[in-house]
């Protein structure tokens, strides 16, 4: 009896890890099975007819400039470790600036090996978004598992790595430095927004959600660049046991239910974890290099140029114009600092500025035309944005966004509340600011706003022939123009609607602007300006010259692969893609019920 | 009478990586010389707080920019009050006189370069046809007033 009994005993023993094996093998089975199945919880017009298309061109293109990446490396002499403390001699900058290059072009990244940081930041348009169906239309992006996205626009890289730590100024009453539009990438512990900002994506269920950081660690450990890797960081920085289930965890997007609240599926020791945290802080402190390169942050415009010597790089008149608008009657240089002197032009009696002269000395030599902080400019909720309709189930049981419309973009404010849809913040001390900054969004530096593919010689705007971009953290601004018009009349054209039901004889973005997603905080240094037509059309002029790749030729900039468009008004540019906000439902809880409350409450 | 405390700036090379270096512990060092910036807050360009004026003055309005049934946005130009650029136009208000308890404050960005400021507020929350009381005042990030002196106006709602 009790050796029949021991028999049973060892074959339950011996088969528990078969049990197990069999079940991994059902689920890679069903893996499979769901990698070919597309979340698609879009009513019909939402998507572009031609997004499949586009993704893929948009691979070609990474493909391409991964293989230069490439020969960039080959080309390489390793850097020399010497010197105390020790120092990567000689070469090391152009070491580290290359292994963030290959990263961000690396598909492997992302659980499906269909994402890379680059695909939805091309060169050709400053690293911002690259298919100009999708800024016509859903906004944000889809990641790896299609088509989740996210709920904003992607943001330029150049001179990203210039934002400093967040920190809260308690003379000036406001908050200045992070990335993303929110600023939730504080910096606050690898003391670099920039670097903590590439932590993000990998992770975001929306993007190339993988399920735990160590999983890029893990595709680091497998990359053809990982000799580099551990020039530049170490010989062991990527030693680490990964156990053997770490490749089918890894191919599984972030959020699926099989994960649950775990977000360290892959089981390492507690050594190889801190290893591990250590390569993804490298990660992100890599990719920064590469953002603050000349390969993407040169200082080449025609403005550094002109700044440099006006004689030999002259402005024409309709830009020198557009500039005098952009630190006068434009008022736009308030936020968007473009380094000139304090010192105001004599007055007789109360000055001749905002329209004066400006004879003051530079202040300073490359203006970030940007004041690292944040500003709620009023901007209508866009309903095309992709995030308000992921309210069903993926094929892996997870829920993007169940509130719907529900949901309100507070911004600045949410993150401080650690929010909704947004990273838990590293400072309670903070917390207290939230109402203040519901809807603010970060103030992004002007520059290169104006970048498109070189053979889109019309720029951003119709007629062209012109790359199709997005504006604001939400797109709703489709071309310059507009985004000129909008700071201009604003308050001069509004009307208590929603973006689509502009009323009869008034046209949406010309004569009618729909109200703000968040209004209690909206900025009124902007909103009537009193720019003629023409005056607009200058300091969208001068905003061209702010485009990187004058002086000499922008890195990248001749890889794209798609086509210009061309006709139509600058004015009216995407209005044929306006659609009628359905009836909104009030603020969710989840968002608008996080103490302190937003003040007034948002509608 | 100059507005602002002037100092002589001489423009020289910056180098923003060594600036970004030195912050983010970069690996390589450089080197270079450093601009005596004008602004207090030098390193990040945050902008900068300037002097604030001994007192602040309405050159224009207080004046309806524009009134509809349930809002309005009222707007006046004074000399640039200094101090910080993150700024809010206030008004207080009332449908009596001699109470103007409401408040409605809008955020403003100072800029510094110019010698007067634009200031509007927007009102939300009116009642139509409805005579309402309001002056105006200016005040910096912290609260601390401008010291505006501004007449009692008014204006009806449609």
């Amino acid at each position: 009896m009790r050796l029949k009994t021991l028999w049973l005993g060892a074959v339950v023993v011996l088969m528990a890890p078969a049990f197990t094996i069999i079940t991994y093998g059902q689920e890679d089975t069903a893996d499979q099975h769901q990698r070919s199945a597309v979340y698609n919880p879009y009513p019909p017009g939402i998507l572009p007819p031609n997004l499949n298309s586009e993704l893929v061109r948009v691979e070609a293109e990474i493909d391409f400039i991964e293989a230069r990446a490439l020969a960039r490396w080959k080309a390489l002499t390793p850097p020399t470790l010497t010197n105390q403390p020790p120092i990567l001699a000689n070469t090391g900058t152009e070491a580290i600036e290359t292994l963030g290059e290959l990263m961000n072009y690396d598909k492997n990244i992302s659980p499906k090996k269909n994402a890379a940081c680059s695909s939805c930041h091309m060169p050709y348009v400053a690293f911002g978004g690259p298919i100009p169906s999708v800024n016509l239309t859903m906004i944000a992006y889809p990641g790896t598992e299609h088509f989740r996205a996210g709920k904003r626009t992607p943001q330029r890289y150049t001179y990203s790595p210039f934002f400093p730590v967040l920190q809260y100024n308690q003379t000036q009453g406001a908050f200045f430095g992070g990335n993303f539009w929110d600023s939730r990438a504080t910096g606050y512990k690898i003391r670099n927004p920039d670097a903590e900002q590439a932590q993000g994506p990998p992770v975001d269920t929306q993007e190339m959600g993988n399920p735990d950081t160590a999983c890029i660690v893990y595709k680091l450990s497998k990359a053809k660049y990982r000799r580099l890797f551990e020039e530049v960081w170490g010989k062991d920085s990527l030693n680490i046991k990964f156990p053997p289930d770490t490749p089918r965890i890894c191919a599984t997007p972030a959020g699926a239910a099989v994960f649950g609240s775990d977000t360290t599926p892959v089981k390492l020791s507690p050594e190889d974890r801190t290893r591990s945290n250590n390569a993804y802080d490298h990660w992100g402190q890599s990719i920064d290099a590469y953002e603050q390169s000349q390969h993407v942050s040169p200082f080449t415009s025609k403005f550094d140029a002109w700044l440099h010597d006006p004689t030999k790089n002259p402005l024409t008149a309709d830009e020198k114009a557009g500039y005098d608008l952009f630190r006068g009657k434009g008022n736009c240089n308030s936020c968007h600092l473009d380094g000139r002197s304090t010192a105001p032009t004599p007055p007789p009696p109360e000055g001749t500025a905002p329209n004066g002269e400006d004879t003051g000395a530079i202040a300073n030599s490359e203006p970030l035309f940007t004041c690292f902080g944040s500003s709620n400019l009023g901007l209508p909720l866009n309903p095309r944005d992709a995030f308000f309709y992921q309210t069903k189930p993926d094929p892996y049981g997870f829920t993007p966004n169940p509130i719907g419309f529900a949901y309100r973009d507070l911004g600045l404010g949410e993150f401080l509340r650690s929010g909704y849809g947004t990273w838990a913040s590293p400072n309670q001390s903070w917390r207290q600011y939230a109402p203040q900054e519901d809807g603010l969004m970060q103030v992004s530096s002007a520059r290169n706003v104006a970048m498109v593919p070189s053979q889109c010689t019309g720029g951003t705007d119709a007629p062209g022939p012109y790359f199709q971009k997005e504006f604001f953290h939400n797109g709703y601004i489709k071309s310059l123009k507009q985004l000129v018009h909008f700071y201009n009349t604003r308050d001069v054209y509004p009307f208590d609607v929603t973006s689509g039901h502009c009323p009869a004889g008034t046209t949406e973005k010309v004569d009618c602007w729909p109200k703000p997603e968040v209004p209690a905080t909206k900025d009124m240094t902007v909103g009537k300006l009193d720019l003629t037509d023409h005056e607009e059309d200058q300091i969208v002029a001068f905003m061209m010259t702010l485009t990187d790749g004058y002086t000499t030729p922008y890195p990248n900039s001749d890889t794209y692969a798609g086509t210009c468009m061309t006709g139509g008004s600058a004015k009216t540019q995407g209005n044929e893609s306006l659609i009628p906000t359905p009836p909104l439902p009030a603020c969710s809880p989840e968002v608008c019920g996080l103490p302190p409350l937003p003040l007034p409450p948002v509608p | 009478m100059h507005l602002f405390h002037l100092r002589e700036c001489k423009p020289s090379k910056f180098d923003w990586r060594l600036t970004m270096n030195v912050l983010h512990l970069n690996l390589t060092m450089r080197v270079m010389a450093m601009i005596l910036l004008c602004s207090t807050a030098a390193l990040t360009q945050l902008s900068p707080s300037t002097q604030k004026v001994a007192s602040v003055r309405i050159t224009g309005g207080p004046a309806i920019e524009r009134v509809d049934p349930n809002s309005a946005i009222i707007t006046w130009r004074s000399n640039n009050p200094g101090g910080s650029p993150q700024h809010y136009a206030v008004v207080y208000y009332g449908t009596n006189p001699g109470e103007l308890s409401q408040t409605a404050k809008s955020s403003i960005r100072l800029n510094p370069t110019h010698s007067y400021t634009v200031f509007r507020v927007w009102m939300p929350n009116l009642q139509p046809r409805t005579t309402y009381y309001y002056k105006v005042d200016s005040m910096e990030a912290n609260g601390n007033s401008d010291g505006v002196q501004s007449p009692v106006k008014q204006f009806t709602t449609p």
